[in-house]
This record gives C-alpha cells, structure tokens and sequence, in this order.
C-alpha cells in the first residue's frame, strides 16, 4: 500500500484576479490527521473543496489512495465530511441524516440499520434516532455529522472548521473525541481550521498556509520551535524578532551582532559571515534572572518599559541596547515594576533564526 | 375623565389612526359583502323577503354545477401547471446563470400588467392568425390545419398560467435561495449525484415554499375576470357567469348573481382552508430550520 | 479522450443547454403577447398568413384619439387614480401608523382583514359596491370609481406603510433629540425624509393598481367615467383587434415604464403582495 494517501500535485485555482491556491503540492499519508491551517482567506477550504470535488481546480491534479480523481465528481469519491455549520438535513430524522449515504448506495436495509446503529454508537448517539436536528444541541448536531461522515466507512474524512460554531468549552471535549475516533477507526483525516491551538492539539502534521501558498508542513513541534518563515512564526504563538548580522559561523552555533549585544545561536544553515537575519524568540521563553545570577551566553541588560497584569502571567516591554525591544512573559508571582532594570537571558536552544533583516 | 383619557389615551389614539381605514373597510368591503349575502336571499327584483331559490336556481341546474367545476378546473390546471414551470424555472434562475437579472425581470412581467392587456396579446399570438398557427402551418411537417387554442379549456388553462405563474416561481425562488448549500454538498459527498441530492434534499425542503406560492397562484386563477370575460369564449367561470346575470338580462338579475358571488366566495375560502391545511401539515414534517 | 471529456463537460453541460433552452423560451413565451399587440397596433391591411404587416400606419391611434375618445378616458383614468391614490394614502399613513408603531392586540388577524379584499375575488363584493353606489348616486361620478378602487388600493398601501414605519429606527429620533431637535424640527428633518421613499412607494402602487383596476370600474362606471381598461375592453367587444391594440399599448406603457424603475430597487417578493409577510 503507498505511503501517500492524499496527494495534491501542483493544484491553483484561480476567482478573477484572486489566487485562491498557487501551485499547492502536499502529500498527506496514510493514516495521519493533517491540518490546514492558516488565517481567512489562506486558501485552506478552498483546497479542501478541490479535494472533495465540489470545486474545480484549474491547474494540477488530485490523487486520493493513488487514483487520479480529479476528473471524478464529487459523489463518486468515497470520502466523509464533517462542516462547521453541521450541514445536516433538517427533514430528517437522526437515523436518516445518518443513513443517507447507505440509502443513496441502495444497501439492504438490515444492512444500513446496523451500520446507522454502530455509527451512532461511535459518536455516543445511541437513542437519538427519532430526533430532528432542531432538536438537538450544536455539539450533538456535529456528531451527527460525523456519523453521517463515518457510517460507510470512509477511507478519508474531512473535517471543515468542525468545532467553530461551538462554544469553547465543547470545543475541547469535542477535540479529544475526534481525534481519538480517528485514531482508532484508522482514518486519514484533513482537518481545516483558523485556531492555532486546536491545530497544535490534533495534528499529526500542521501544514500553515498563506494567501495561497503553502508555508511550512512539519508536526507541530516542528512548527511551533522551527518555523521556517516570519509568517510562521509570528502565526502560532507569540513572538520576537530582532535583526541581526551573522559575526561568525561555528559548526552547530553562530554569533551574531543585534545592535550592541552579541547572541549566539543555533546556525542557520547555508549562511555564512555578513549576512542578516532575523532572530526569533519566545516571550514565554525568555528567562528573567534574579540579581544574584551570573552573567553568560545570550544576558543582556534591559529596562521594564511596560508591565501588565494577565492573572497568571506577566507581560512586558521590556527595552534594552539602541532602543530596541523584547517583549517578556513572567511569573506573576515574581513581579517586576516599570522602570525597574532587568537582566534577561535568552537560551540558546530556544533561539531560532531566520533569514533576511 | 382625565383619569379615563390617561388610562386609555393610547389605545384612543390608535383607535383615532385606524378610523379611515375601518371607515374604508367597513363601507367599502364589509358592508357590499354583506349586501350582496342579503340580495343573494331575496327573491329576484324585490326590495324584501326571504328565499333560497336563487341558491336552488343555480345549484340543480346542471350548467350551474358546470360553471362551478370549470372555474375549478381552471383553478386547479393552472396551479398544477404553474408548479412544473416554476420550480425547473427557479432552479435554474438560482444558479445566476449570465443574464439572470434580466431573466427574473421577464419573469415579473405578467405581475405587473392588468390581465385584459395579456389576454389581448395572448389571444393574438395564439389565434388563427398569430404567429403560433403560422409557425405550426408553415414549417411544421403535417400540419396542415391551425390548432384551436383561443377559447378552448386548454388555451385558457394556459393563458392562466401565463399570468399566475410568477407568483409560484418568486417564493419558489425565494425559498430556494434560503437553503444552505451546504446541505447539498453534505449529500454529494455522501454519494448522491445531482438528481438524487435534488430529490432527496431539495425538493422535500423547498415544498413548503412552492405550496405558499401556488395558493397565491390558484386564488389568482380561481378569482380571475378580465381575462375570462374575453378569452374565455364559450367558457365561463364562476366570476364571469355572475357578470353576465347582471349585464345580459333586463332587468339585471342581482339576485340571482348574487347567490353566484356568494357560492363563488366560499368556495374559495373553503379550499383555501383546506388547502393552508396541507400545506401545514406538509411544512411541519419538514421542519426546516 | 480524458480531456475531450473533460472539455465537453465543462463547457457544454447538457444540463445547460436544457436550462438556456427554458430560459430562452420563456422569454419568448412572456414576450411573443407584447410584440403581437405592437404590431397589430401599427398594421395596416395585415390580413391572411402573414407574418409581419405589409404597411405600417398609425392610422389606428389616430382613430383611438379621434373616435375612441382617448383623451377623455385617459383624463378620467388619471383623475379617478389621483383621487384613489390620495384617499388610500391618507388611510394607509394613519392606519400604517397604528400597526408600524403601536401596541395593537391581534396585529397579525388586523392585518389578515385589511388584505381580505385582495384574497376575495373582488367581483362578489362588487356586486354589493355597485347596488351601494345606486343608491347613493355614485355611479358614474369621479368619487364613485375612486372609492371603489380604494377597496383594493388600501391594503396596499396599509402594507407598505406599515412597513416603512416600522423600520422608522427609534434610535434615529432618539439621536435626533439628543441632537437638540425639537418635534417640529425632528420631523421636518428626520422623520419626513425616512418615510419620504415609503410614502412614494406606497403611491406608486396604489396609483398603479388604480390605472389598471378593471374589475371594479367595469361595475361603478357610466359613459362619463370611463377608464383606460374599460374602453380597452369595450373596443374588444366591438371586434376591431387593431383598434384594441392601439388602445393596449397605450394603456401598458406606463406600467412597464414603472417596473423598469421599481426593479432596481424593490425586491419581487414585496410586489407579490406581501401575503403572510414573506
């Protein structure tokens, strides 16, 4: 069996002068939950749309198990789907949205009362059958939705913001629940989402996307410490930059000049002396010293500029050298004042460069 | 009385506003409405006197039973008729194929002229000498006859339809474009193919819109003068027959038109009912959010 | 052969044609009446097989103004719309009123009732207008026709009103006096202004329905009242199917000239009447 379950070779759309995807090219495996994530109009449903055929790509083509279905409508390809707004069928019972695709297939109706059954049991629905949507709660309406996505067994399930239209609290029942039915049933899964934190949680593989374009696809310990771009970066978490110019080059480390101050950092590959980057750091990361630490690698001397109070966190502004700038995240137990001077180190490993300034 | 006006001044005052238009309703509708069921009791020509003869007239007279069950036929052929345009109509209409706007402007027209102007233009077009049996004589093969459609059941059941149908297809229309497309794409990614999403999904969830927008149309039809009075030839509904028993005759039956009106408007209202009815019980089942 | 089907598909779906096909010919359908009536309208010695007239003439407008007596009658159909329209504006402003803006127990049957008119056919109750209208000498008099018209003009006009009414935005008056405006000046500057377009609306309508009222006119009029439908449809009697055309084209100008104008603006579902407030 290939390793790639889901493939997008090369696929752009195109809406007039607005590029909605641009040469997308991802490889989805077998088996894993691959996120697209990315702001509103990054072109992540629109990719996912090309993949259940309801739009049309202009250019590329879409492979799914292998097979080239890119020529092959919508209904004939075998996947489930799970929308943000539920998308079930008001007219129906719980037990018909669900069998539905069974009754399309024209199964035996022993058949299709068994699998709506099972179906219903994986989402913890049993007993729900003579519902009507309207009657149920947002978050039992989704699981519905996923019933109906699951009950013919699906070799992929696509999900399109599930969790959006439920509130915060669902939506982390919800997260956990997913991800483990996908896991046990064994299911590809492609999961369209905005919430960075909700990718981070249920992805095997995060790809982030831009105006388009693919920016980075690793697992989201990969997205989170190495970002590959400043649009990463700056997209999950929070963040730090500070432009800098490569001093020397040392094997693993590099030195580099930020104003005054000389950090030493992982290298950056393929750079060499001369060149800028950009430094890139964790508020969350930087550690505040106490006045009785020694100074080392990568401390410098900074001025609190700003201080607020978050409950269970402090955020600051911190500014050091030629008026730059850091911005800091503490213990709220061990408060600093504005105005106070501060000594800060910024750990090497949690140090990350990117280039160009 | 102060205390009375302080209490009470604002439902007087809303009261004082609807005072014309009571005054226009009461004079001008409820009160001839209710001439017309007293006439319909009285013996023909006679300012007193109470008589069901009119009723027994009209009803034991197998013409009479006949005009009833063409308006009816009318009424109903039209409706039914309206329905298969309308809904294939606004299907396509909601796709915003190019030139949709123009389209949906085409299909206003029929609303806004009076039904004397469309029955002229229709009876010219599909008379001897319109175009229609011009076409049908000249490049159809075999033909050789024009077909009668002026003045015949199934030309006035279309010429109806001409007229009533835009009723039908806007609230089709309307009710069309109040689906979620999601649900249709819910079901293609289901396995349903176009046909079966268009079964399956959207037409139960639209009945309720094409029934509200045909009981306009069937009223329409079942209430329509003009256009009978002058295409109707030979055939004559309810709202004709009640004309012709008080311009034909001398002196002019007003009784015997009246026990027409009266017959004329409970029907209606009876079907009417019947028909809100199913149309309920129909969009309950549906239950559409 | 992938991409000749793909080409075929994307291009000429046969789902298209079929639809093109509706449209075009339903466009035709609606059409093909307005042009036979032109024509007809403009024909001289059309006569036998003919697809076109052989001679064009306005020979039948000039009759319909000469013996047809056009002017008078569009004189009358004017005057008995002015008259109409002001009477069912005046009920519709303050009934309008009353059910945009004020408490009102069991608004949905009152305004059941006000449609009430247009869901009955209008020649049974006509039948009572007329034998009224005998009695009080109103037949055949400005008035008369007028005040028939009003019967089915109002609830037109009480719907639109109502609803420019209601959509008044309490907030806007709020800021207005807030604004340091007094009622006088709210009004003149406010007020006025937001239910200007309703009001235009409402007379439009109304004016409209009275200009093709036939029904109702073809019971309460005398040979002094006689509008544009009825002598339309008295030329249909006498049998000159030229003469009627002319009278037609006449008579459906103005109307096609007004929904070219409403269509940029109202949306369809409010000329359908506004029948269980859809």
């Amino acid at each position: 069996m290939p390793e790639a379950m889901i493939e997008f070779r090369d696929v752009s759309k195109r809406y007039g002068a607005l590029v909605a995807n641009d040469h997308l090219t991802l490889t989805i495996r077998r088996g894993e939950l691959m996120t697209l994530l990315g702001p509103s109009g990054c072109g992540k449903t629109t990719a996912l749309r090309c993949l259940t055929g309801y739009i049309r790509p202009d250019e590329g083509r879409i492979f799914i198990d292998g097979k080239d279905v890119t020529d092959v409508p919508t209904h004939q390809r075998e996947l489930g789907m799970v929308f943000q707004n539920f998308a079930l069928f008001p007219h129906l019972t719980v037990r018909d949205n669900v069998g539905f695709p069974l009754m399309i297939r024209n199964l035996p109706k022993d058949q299709r009362t068994t699998m709506t059954a099972d179906a219903l049991r994986l989402v913890r629905l049993e007993g729900y059958e003579s519902h009507y949507p309207r009657q149920l709660s947002g978050g039992q309406q989704q699981r519905v939705g996923l019933a109906r996505a699951l009950v013919y067994r699906p070799k992929v399930l696509l999900l399109d913001e599930p969790l959006s239209n439920l509130d915060a609290k669902l939506r982390e029942e919800m997260r956990f629940e997913i991800k483990e039915l996908v896991t046990r049933l064994g299911i590809t899964a492609v999961y369209v989402t905005h919430d960075q934190a909700e990718a981070l949680a249920l992805s095997d593989r995060v790809a982030i996307m831009n105006r388009g374009r693919l920016e980075q696809v690793g697992t989201p310990e990969e997205i989170y410490e190495q970002p590959q771009s400043r649009f990463v970066a700056e997209f999950i978490g929070l963040s730090n930059f500070l432009e800098g110019r490569i001093e020397v080059v040392d094997g693993a480390t590099m030195r580099v000049t930020v104003g005054d101050l000389k950090l030493t950092v992982p290298a950056l590959p393929q750079t060499g002396p001369g060149q800028r980057v950009l430094i890139f750091v964790r508020p969350n990361e930087i550690e505040l010293l106490g006045p009785d630490e020694p100074a080392g690698e990568n401390v410098l001397e900074a001025q609190v500029e700003k201080a607020t109070y978050l409950g269970d966190t402090m955020d600051y502004r911190l500014a050091f050298g030629q008026g730059l700038a850091l911005r800091v995240q503490g213990d709220a137990q061990r408060r600093v004042s504005p105005g106070a001077p501060v000594r800060l180190r910024l750990p090497r490993i949690r140090c990350w460069a990117l280039p160009g300034g | 009385m102060t205390a009375f006006w302080r209490r009470n001044s604002s439902g007087l005052i809303t009261v004082f506003l609807l005072l014309p238009a009571l005054a226009g309703f009461f004079g001008l509708f409820f009160y001839p409405m209710l001439l017309t069921v007293i006439l319909s009791f009285r013996p023909e020509g006679q300012v007193a006197g109470w008589t069901l003869e009119n009723y027994v007239r009209f009803l034991s007279d197998p013409d009479g039973r006949w005009v009833i069950l063409l308006t009816f036929i009318l009424a109903v052929g039209s409706t039914a008729l309206s329905i298969v345009l309308s809904v294939p109509l606004a299907l396509i209409l909601r796709e915003k194929v190019r030139g949709h706007r123009f389209y949906r402007l085409i299909v206003l027209v029929p609303l806004v002229i009076p039904g004397l102007i469309g029955a002229l233009g229709l009876l010219l077009f599909w008379g001897v000498r319109g175009w229609f049996n011009l076409f049908l004589t000249q490049f159809v093969p075999f033909v050789t006859r024009p077909m009668a459609v002026n003045y015949t059941i199934h030309g006035l059941i279309m010429f109806y339809v001409w007229l009533y149908f835009p009723y039908t297809c806007v609230t089709t229309l309307s009710s069309l474009e109040s689906l979620d497309r999601s649900i249709e794409e819910a079901g293609a990614v289901s396995g349903a193919t176009r046909w079966q999403v268009l079964r399956h999904i959207v037409l139960p969830l639209i009945t309720p819109g094409i029934l509200a927008g045909s009981v306009l149309t069937f009223m329409a039809a079942f209430g329509a003068f003009s256009v009978p009075l002058i295409a109707g030839g030979n055939y004559r509904p309810l709202s004709v027959e009640i004309y012709k028993e008080i311009s034909v005759p001398i002196p002019a039956r007003w009784s015997a038109a009246s026990a027409i009106a009266v017959v004329m408007g409970g029907l209606q209202v009876i079907f009417l009912s019947l028909y809100m009815r199913s149309v309920r019980r129909a969009g309950g089942a549906g239950g559409s959010r | 052969m992938r991409f000749a089907r793909a080409y075929i598909r994307g291009l000429w779906d046969g789902r298209m044609i079929l639809g093109y096909t509706l449209l075009l010919s339903l466009t035709v359908f609606i059409v093909v009446p307005f042009l036979m009536i032109a024509l007809r309208s403009v024909g001289k010695g059309w006569f036998g097989r003919l697809w076109l007239p052989p001679q064009l003439t306005l020979d039948w407008y000039r009759w319909a103004v000469e013996v047809g007596n056009i002017p008078e009658v569009m004189k009358n159909t004017l005057i008995i719309g002015i008259i109409a329209t002001a009477i069912s504006t005046v009920i519709g402003i303050f009934a309008g009123w009353a059910f945009g803006r004020r408490q009102m127990p069991g608004k949905e049957v009152a305004m059941a009732i006000v449609l009430l008119p247009r869901m009955i056919p209008p020649i049974t109750y006509a039948l009572g207008v007329a034998k009224t209208f005998y009695t009080l000498e109103l037949v055949d008099t400005y008035l008369g026709v007028a005040l028939a018209h009003v019967s089915v003009c109002a609830p037109y006009a009480i719907l639109v009103l109502s609803a420019t009414f209601e959509g008044l935005d309490e907030r806007v008056l709020e800021a207005a006096d807030v604004c340091g405006a007094n009622t006088l000046k709210r009004f003149f500057y406010v007020v006025l202004p937001l239910i200007m377009p309703g009001i235009l609306a409402s007379m439009i309508f109304t004016f409209t329905h009275s200009y093709n009222e036939f029904t109702l006119t073809l019971l309460t009029y005398g040979p002094h009242t006689v509008t544009l439908p009825v002598r339309t449809y008295l030329a249909v009697g006498d049998g000159y199917w030229e003469i009627t055309s002319a009278m037609a084209v006449i008579m459906v100008i103005p109307s096609l000239v007004i929904l070219a104008m409403i269509q940029r603006r109202a949306e369809p579902e409010k000329l359908v009447g506004g029948f269980k407030g859809v």
